[in-house]
């Protein structure tokens, strides 16, 4: 056979009557006719901006406290502070921008970690299934049941005993990480279970594929559309989460977050409402924004929908 | 190492593929029995010919092929190709034997629409097959896949494309290639036109047989269109709720068939001249489940020719004249 085909002549030069188009391609314009979508993105886009540029752009240090001095602490918003300043005359505004940062790092962070786990027990289990399936679901059904808020409090006060020193994000992220990846994983495992059965992977096995190509190569790019969407809302729940930790006090004292600026505000809410309104609008902006960017993204990756 | 007949490339010996049947209990679930699917199933196909299985839905043809294949895992039997024992060599485990004999035998799938990966160029397909095997080096890759697709009668610049932006026939042909690749002597076409327009049935057909002469492949090929079969097979096997109820040569079968399923199924072929009278036999009732078959004649609720033996015995396939096997007690006698 191989003598016929290299008596054939060699290759000429591709010609092309139009530009091939990928599925992600075609993902791509659909996103851009959806209005929410795109708006959620560039809401995000305005967070990611404020979470890298912050320092810059940011009108006061983290720090600084010259409003203090000056006797202007809880100040309404004015020129000079345009969401007035806190109890001992920070910024308001430029907490909030400095708050940009580790709420992305957390709700990033734990998204794609808890991903990591969940794609990996996700995939093992459903493309192998049999035993090694039941065991993992089992498995992930204790992560499942369990009372994360709960659990993720006692965890983060244990951990926070015997570090004395801040601690940073990365407990938090490890944390969320870990209690977050069962419903994910079982989202990927049906999928998985559901590609196993195509003709292509039986093509594969056919031409002698191994398990690990057949994952990698075969299936898991036919995940990937879900990965992205079950990511980003994700992170709208890690958001939350983290806030309503660093709220009860569960952070590290030393980063400036949206929970502990609300929960800082509280003992003079009446009088002051800017110094807790405006993070809380940070974070309902913020996850809104992953949620209609998820719908947007889940409307235009969704296979039975693709023409 | 077994010794064939001359000539012969695959023999398949009592095959047999059983599914479990399970029901759900309250925490576990037990089987109830078991599909049937493929049932002691025996025959060989000799190099370069074309062995056509035909038989209604559910009479386990691709059941059949693809546990020939080792893609379904069998429930016992044996399949020899090139007296290599298959099944042994896919439970040893030895990734070279494997590889291997995975080169030697391919698969076309029936549905060309689900059988490549939405998601891989038509390059990355068809290059995907010298990646695993490594057959040829790597600087000849995009070259041999140029030769390939004009092979099967695509152009340069499909392989920059997806699979989506193809017609059914052109997906086929990829399929087509992409078996090819591998350079393999035998090749299982599981109703590879069924889901194509008509008008491109002809094509993909006579690209198979043009292939089969250019490189003396042997093909098993599935349909349950008997036009196609009898234009492009040698010999035709007839399959019934997972059994070879009949196999001969091709023309012997349609002109003398001798089991009573053949007979009716041959009837039901459309003639092409209108007007003319066709005597189509009608079959009563429904095939018999697959679960937990009939121990008696597998045919016999549907057969008009029953003598009281049928209800007694299971029919073993024998051979009653040259080349010319069937599972009948009545098979020797001439049935009208």
């Amino acid at each position: 056979m191989s003598k016929d085909h290299t008596k054939k002549e060699m290759t000429k030069k591709a010609v092309k009557t139009s530009k091939p188009i990928s599925q992600w391609g075609i993902a791509w314009k659909r996103f851009k006719k959806n209005k929410a979508a795109l708006a959620g993105l560039f809401i995000e886009g305005i967070i990611l901006f404020m979470a890298i540029f912050g320092p810059f752009i940011a009108p006061y240090p983290p720090n600084d406290i010259s409003a203090f001095m000056e006797g202007r602490t809880r100040e309404a918003p004015s020129w000079d502070h345009l969401m007035g300043t806190d109890y001992t005359g920070h910024d308001v505004f430029s907490q909030i921008i400095y708050g940009a940062a580790p709420a992305l790092q957390v709700g990033v962070g734990a998204a794609v970690f808890s991903m990591v786990i969940a794609v990996l027990v996700g995939s093992i289990a459903g493309y192998y299934g049999g035993k090694i399936d039941t065991i993992l679901m089992r498995f992930s059904e204790v992560f499942l049941v369990m009372p994360a808020f709960l659990f993720l409090i006692v965890l983060l006060k244990v951990a926070m005993t015997i570090t004395v020193a801040g601690f940073g994000l990365g407990l938090t992220i490890l944390v969320l990480g870990i209690l977050g990846w069962a419903g994910d994983s079982r989202a990927i495992r049906a999928e998985f279970l559901k590609l196993k059965e195509y003709e292509f992977v039986t093509a594969a096995k056919c031409l002698g594929a191994s398990n690990r190509r057949i994952i990698f190569k075969h299936i898991l790019p036919n995940v990937l559309h879900l990965i992205i969407v079950l990511i980003t809302s994700s992170i709208a729940i890690n958001v939350i989460l983290e806030a309503g930790l660093s709220f009860l006090g569960f952070s590290d004292p030393n980063i400036i977050t949206w929970g502990r600026m609300i929960a800082y505000s509280l003992e003079a809410i009446r009088g002051a409402w800017w110094q807790g309104v405006f993070p809380g609008l940070a974070i309902v902006v913020t996850v809104l924004g992953f949620n209609i960017l998820g719908d947007g993204l889940r409307d235009a990756l969704d296979p039975r929908l693709r023409e | 190492m077994k010794e064939l007949p001359k000539n012969v490339v695959l023999e398949v010996e009592h095959l047999k593929k059983l599914f479990p049947v399970f029901e759900k209990g309250i925490l576990f679930s037990h089987q109830t029995g078991s599909i049937h699917a493929c049932d002691n199933v025996s025959f060989k196909v000799e190099k370069g010919k074309t062995l056509g299985l035909v038989g209604e839905s559910g009479s386990g043809k691709t059941t059949l092929a693809k546990t020939i294949l080792y893609l379904f895992h069998p429930t016992s039997g044996q399949v020899f190709f090139e007296g290599i024992d298959v099944f042994k060599t896919f439970r040893s485990k030895n990734k070279q034997d494997i590889l291997s004999l995975r080169r030697k035998m391919q698969y076309i799938f029936q549905d060309p629409y689900s059988s490549l990966n939405p998601r891989m160029t038509v390059a990355d397909i068809i290059m995907e097959p010298y990646q695993i095997h490594r057959h040829i080096p790597k600087k000849e890759w995009p070259i041999r896949m140029y030769e390939l697709l004009r092979l099967v009668g695509l152009e340069d610049y499909h392989s920059e494309r997806y699979p989506h932006e193809f017609s059914g026939g052109q997906r086929q042909r990829v399929c087509i290639a992409r078996a090819l690749a591998v350079e393999p002597e035998f090749l299982i076409a599981d109703e590879p036109v069924s889901s194509l327009d008509v008008s491109i049935r002809a094509q993909i057909l006579n690209l198979l047989g043009d292939l089969q002469s250019k490189f003396n492949l042997t093909y098993i090929y599935i349909s349950h269109d008997l036009s196609t079969v009898r234009h492009i097979c040698d010999e035709v096997a007839v399959m019934y709720l997972g059994r070879i109820v009949e196999l001969a040569e091709v023309n012997e079968l349609f002109e003398s068939p001798r089991h009573p399923y053949t007979k009716a199924l041959i009837s039901a072929v459309p003639t092409s001249k209108p007007g003319q009278k066709s005597n189509r036999i009608i079959l009563p009732g429904e095939v018999p489940s697959p679960i937990n078959p009939p121990l008696y004649c597998r045919f016999y609720p549907r057969c008009k020719y029953h003598i009281p033996i049928c209800k007694k015995k299971d029919p073993k396939l024998e051979e009653i004249l040259n080349k010319h096997y069937v599972s009948c007690f009545r098979g020797k006698e001439k049935l009208d």
